[in-house]
């Protein structure tokens, strides 16, 4: 046992899908999910016993891979962030009707205050509206439990189950206790007898929705333990959940006081309208503190009964990341004043792109090509990654940059409608994500686009993963349908610049879309090796292949 | 009656330098001196040579909270001055800040860095440490968060064993010599424990 190991948050998540006997762990990288995967892909690799452990292309792909090992009767992981759900929406919100056979837990991390994403969409929205369980962890502690808890809730009501976490949550590092790891034991595939729960025909799906909305009130019973209703004194009451739960326990460490307000704690939903009632009972005035968007406070508000206070009316700003601060300002408590913040004036130090980095060459080569053909005012479709970075000042390359895959597809949008020249700047594990699809329609349309795909062989900025399409992607290109003589690879080096001027030149003033694949490793996983082992591999196998005697002329 | 007190430790830099390897020494010495403990730490963007910070918290009660408020901590240790002032409202009244002087400049508007200095040196409880000249003192290049750390421990309730402990195993992967000049970079920063050089 590793009691009192350190982990954080999402790992604690990972480490207890292990320990829940899962066969497969599925995910695909995003801040701050990414290190519930990692924790359990270390654990698989260190002890397979059969457990398999794969990044994805794609979260949807990565649900699918996930819903595969529950129809084959085991238990399995899926991890993604806030806006991954999104692409994995279809495959979430359908898996409730074929419903699961082995346990099917969902980690999802929302990211309010936007950290390291482009929205702060509150995940317990998309639960509620999949008509699916989620359990709201406040601690390391309560990530690991809840999790083991959710296999057993998944498995007993026949559904997928979502942890949610939020940034300070999945990025906490504290002590865990584990329990004892049980070995990856199946219920069998779904028997024949119920296949027809798995085909989502318009007959079946009426069937499975109606089952679906048959369980919602035992769904209340199960996850009635974990909401919880402590009388008070006070005719004020706090509902708290997630990381308001957990600040607020600590505000009533250091005021007692506290104690006296009647309290409603939520950690699973949907929520018992009867417990809200029961509560609301007690109450003259209420205060909501909860992580990201005010779900549990518009449902009170709803009912009328007394004022509530929380993102809705002001009293906690409504937008951005829940802090102990705030919860104290809303309750008026006395805050001692601590030293007097720097008077000098202190400039951003933004995140930037490492020095050597080749996406740097690659923009260099764009702009100055652009320059050459006194078309500067270009506009260039961007895409998630570290070249996002690329869009701030003084680069200002990216003029669009909007969800994963969008570079590509709104490139020949604007293309499409005269907007040229339409260029797409997109890395190569973004492009294994959403722009494959993508780049088909632009070969369709014929749209007069072009394609700079910044190849650096791996998933950079959330920590240099495997990217999916690595050493493919103009293989890919041209299986797309990109004409050969529309495909180049270039190298993004300072001194390849001239070279690489000359290929965009071309590029931008061919009249139907073409592709440049800027390829250079990462820097940062250049220095740490990760594809080392890959490329020795790699390279005794073509020096195999050209040895033996069928590839003799 | 006295509630329990939570003590909040801050740690700033600038992405690369170590900052959260430097806070889960903090945290694993804290924890094996019996105390309650926990960490908040941002990840992502922050890697591309931004600002990053971690918090440590502990107690002798179980803990809940990962964050402190802003005039709560009562350390602040900086790896960069300018990074330093950033989380100055950070520290409670008599709180401490113990930061390199050493600057990453690597980015736009700098400000002069005597403006840097003589804004930290007006922070009372200010420990302003020349990490570049330590770090060549000891023949260390990399000495500097090690040396913060040194002198940083001795406003933390750890006694000199743990944290020499948890130092080592921490640098065992990498050799016996770099135990030794870590452990070195830490005593050196131990030593120079005196009166504060702010105001």
């Amino acid at each position: 046992m590793m009691d009192g190991t350190l982990a954080l948050g999402a790992e604690a998540v990972g480490c207890a899908a292990f320990d829940a006997g899962i066969k497969g762990a599925f995910g695909y990288p995003g801040t701050p999910s990414t290190e519930g995967f990692e924790f359990v892909e270390a654990m698989i690799k260190a002890e397979p016993e059969g457990r398999v452990a794969q990044w994805a292309a794609n979260e949807k792909v990565a649900y699918d891979l996930a819903l595969g090992v529950s129809y084959a009767g085991h238990r399995t992981l899926v991890t993604m962030k806030h806006v991954g759900l999104n692409v994995a929406l279809d495959a979430y919100a359908n898996s409730a009707l074929t419903g699961v056979r082995g346990g099917l837990v969902l980690l999802v991390a929302d990211d309010p205050g936007m950290h390291s994403s482009q929205n702060e969409q509150d995940s317990r929205r998309l639960a509620e509206f999949a008509w699916l369980p989620c359990l709201e962890p406040s601690t390391v502690q309560e990530c690991y439990d809840f999790t083991l808890r959710a296999f057993d809730l998944s498995e007993n009501m026949g559904v997928p189950v979502m942890v949610r976490l939020v940034t300070r949550l999945a990025h906490c590092r504290a002590a865990l206790t584990r329990q004892p790891t049980l070995a990856p034991t199946g219920l069998g595939v779904v028997p024949r007898e119920s296949v027809q729960d798995w085909v989502l025909i318009p007959s079946n799906a009426r069937h499975r929705y109606v089952e679906l909305l048959a369980k919602q009130p035992r769904l209340l019973q199960e996850l009635a333990v974990l909401n919880t209703l402590t009388a008070g004194t006070s005719r004020r009451g706090v509902v708290v959940a997630g990381m308001g739960r957990a600040y607020f326990q600590q505000l009533t460490l250091e005021h007692p006081a506290l104690a006296a307000l009647p309290r409603l704690e939520i950690a699973a939903y949907p929520v018992d309208p009867a417990l809200e009632a029961a509560f609301l009972a007690q109450v003259d005035e209420v205060y909501v503190f909860e992580e990201d968007y005010p779900v549990l406070e518009a449902r009170l508000g709803l009912r009328e009964s007394c004022p509530v206070h929380g993102r809705l009316d002001g009293s906690i700003p409504r937008t951005g990341e829940l802090t102990p601060r705030q919860l104290k300002d809303a309750l008026a408590l006395e805050v001692e004043a601590g030293k007097a913040p720097s008077s000098l004036d202190l400039p951003i130090r933004a995140p930037r792109l490492c020095d050597g980095c080749g996406h740097l060459d690659a923009f260099d080569a764009l702009q100055e090509a652009l320059r050459a053909l006194g078309r500067s005012d270009a506009r260039v479709f961007g895409d998630i990654g570290c070249y996002t970075l690329a869009a701030q000042e003084p680069m200002s390359a990216l003029h669009a940059v909007v969800e994963m895959g969008a570079s590509i597809s709104m490139a020949v949008g604007a293309a499409l409608a005269g907007q040229t020249p339409a260029v797409a700047v997109i890395g190569d594990s973004t492009f294994g994500h959403s722009g494959l699809p993508a780049l088909l329609t632009a070969v369709d349309s014929g749209a007069n686009v072009t394609l700079l795909i910044l190849d650096n062989r791996v998933v950079g900025m959330t920590g240099q993963q495997p990217s999916q399409a690595l050493d493919r992607v103009e293989r890919l290109v041209l299986g797309m349908g990109i004409p050969a003589a529309q495909v180049r690879v270039l190298a993004p080096l300072p001194r390849q610049l001239a070279v690489n001027v000359q290929a965009v030149q071309d590029a931008l003033q061919h009249p139907g879309p073409s592709v440049l694949v800027f390829r250079r490793e990462c820097i940062q996983s250049l220095r740490r090796g990760v594809l080392k082992d890959h490329d020795r591999n790699e390279e005794a196998r073509l020096e195999q292949a050209s040895c033996s005697p069928e590839s003799q002329p | 009656m006295s509630e329990p007190r939570v003590h909040g430790i801050v740690l700033c830099g600038v992405g690369g330098q170590g900052v959260l390897s430097l806070a889960q020494i903090v945290l694993e010495a804290l924890r094996r001196s019996g105390l309650f403990t926990l960490q908040s730490e941002i990840h992502g963007m922050s890697q591309r040579g931004g600002s990053v910070h971690a918090q440590v918290c502990y107690a002798d009660v179980p803990l809940s909270s990962p964050i402190i408020d802003e005039g709560s901590a009562e350390l602040l240790i900086a790896l960069e001055p300018l990074e330093a002032l950033r989380y100055v409202a950070m520290l409670r009244m008599n709180g401490h800040l113990v930061v390199a002087e050493e600057p990453q400049r690597d980015m736009d508007g700098y400000p002069p860095l005597a403006d840097v200095y003589a804004a930290l040196k007006a922070v009372r409880g200010a420990h302003l440490v020349d990490t570049e000249d330590l770090a060549r003192r000891l023949h260390h290049r990399q000495a500097g968060g090690m040396v913060l750390l040194g002198l940083a421990s001795t406003f933390l309730p750890v006694p000199n064993s743990t944290w020499r402990e948890v130092i080592a195993q921490r640098f065992a992967p990498k050799g016996s010599l770099v135990t030794k000049r870590n452990l070195e970079a830490f005593d050196a920063g131990r030593g120079l424990a005196t009166a504060p050089t702010g105001a």
